[in-house]
């Protein structure tokens, strides 16, 4: 033990400590970009409703302050109503009978989906330039 | 060292990295929290050749190694990805090995050439997956490979000190500089 302490030089550990920055350089840089973008003025997240894979509805969410509510019917006699309050959507009450879309809470973020699935309802948000979040890794 | 005996050197330090890796392929992953980290044994050749040889018989026993080893028990992609991280860590390992043996010993070099090859493979992933964000997985494969690559330091100190023929290589390089 006491041999591996002296073989170790002054630059050793200034290499290590430089190494160890390196590697969080992209992690540091990758949240720099995801604050400049979340700031983007020019950023709108768009919600699109669909049923049965045909767009029925698209709603600009970012800048909606009013609450606002309407209802989605579909062709069983079927119904959702939904919910767009401060820049997040949400399915407020339906008469599917798993509840999951309901359940599911309030969205906001681009990427994030609501889904029916016995009404085949589908709330997803987009952004005009969304940055992917996707991350896969595979060994 | 005559011509055969620096051939024989050569092809040795290549079968030993290939036998290292393949041993090291046959090792079940110890890592459960990041997938993909190696130990990087076969860096202890790297680190030998770099201080026993010449630049350009280093080279050859890299590419020997990284073909053989590719050949033996690897596909195009792990090709592809060992190649990126030995060039790089190469290319590194022999810019601080250029800082001197007073100011730096074996632990740091083997340490960037972890970090290097973790580097390389990973652009080599984000170019394959068309996104930088592969990137954010380099801190949880550095910190393996950093302290790997310690041990691996330490290791090939011993060894260069303790083989009396490695210690000797080494002198006769030093001494043709």
């Amino acid at each position: 033990m006491g041999n591996c302490l002296k073989m170790i030089k002054r630059w050793d550990i200034i290499i290590v400590t430089i190494l160890v920055l390196i590697s969080f350089l992209p992690f540091t840089i990758f949240s720099a970009v995801q604050a400049k973008n979340d700031r983007d003025p020019d950023r709108v997240n768009i919600a699109v409703i669909s049923v049965n894979n045909k767009v029925v509805k698209r709603i600009v969410l970012t800048g909606s302050v009013k609450t606002r509510q309407f209802d989605v019917h579909m062709l069983g006699g079927d119904c959702n109503t939904i919910e767009v309050k401060n820049d997040q959507i949400r399915v407020k009450s339906a008469d599917c009978p798993d509840q999951n879309c309901v359940l599911t809470g309030f969205i906001s973020k681009p990427g994030q989906t609501i889904v029916c699935l016995p009404h085949r309802l589908v709330i997803e948000i987009k952004s005009n330039h969304a940055p992917s979040q996707e991350i896969i890794v595979s060994s | 060292m005559t011509k055969n005996q620096l051939n024989a050197y050569i092809a040795l330090l290549a079968a030993q990295a290939v036998v290292i890796s393949l041993f090291e392929n046959a090792i079940p992953f110890p890592f459960a929290a990041a997938p993909g980290a190696k130990l990087g044994l076969a860096n202890i050749i790297t680190c030998m050749a770099l201080y026993t040889l010449s630049t350009k018989d280093t080279l050859k026993v890299l590419t020997i190694r990284l073909i053989l080893a590719t050949l033996l028990g690897g596909t195009i992609s792990t090709f592809m990805y060992s190649s990126a991280g030995i060039v790089l860590s190469f290319i590194g390992m022999w810019l601080v090995k250029k800082l001197g043996p007073d100011r730096v010993s074996l632990i740091g070099v083997s340490a960037t050439g972890a970090i290097l090859h973790n580097i390389g493979q990973l652009i080599v992933a984000s170019w394959i997956a068309q996104t930088w964000t592969v990137l954010l997985y380099l801190p949880m494969l550095s910190f393996v490979g950093i302290l790997a690559g310690i041990a691996i330091g330490v290791m090939a100190n011993y060894l260069l000190n303790h083989v009396e023929k490695l210690h000797n290589y080494r002198a006769l390089r030093e001494l043709n500089e």
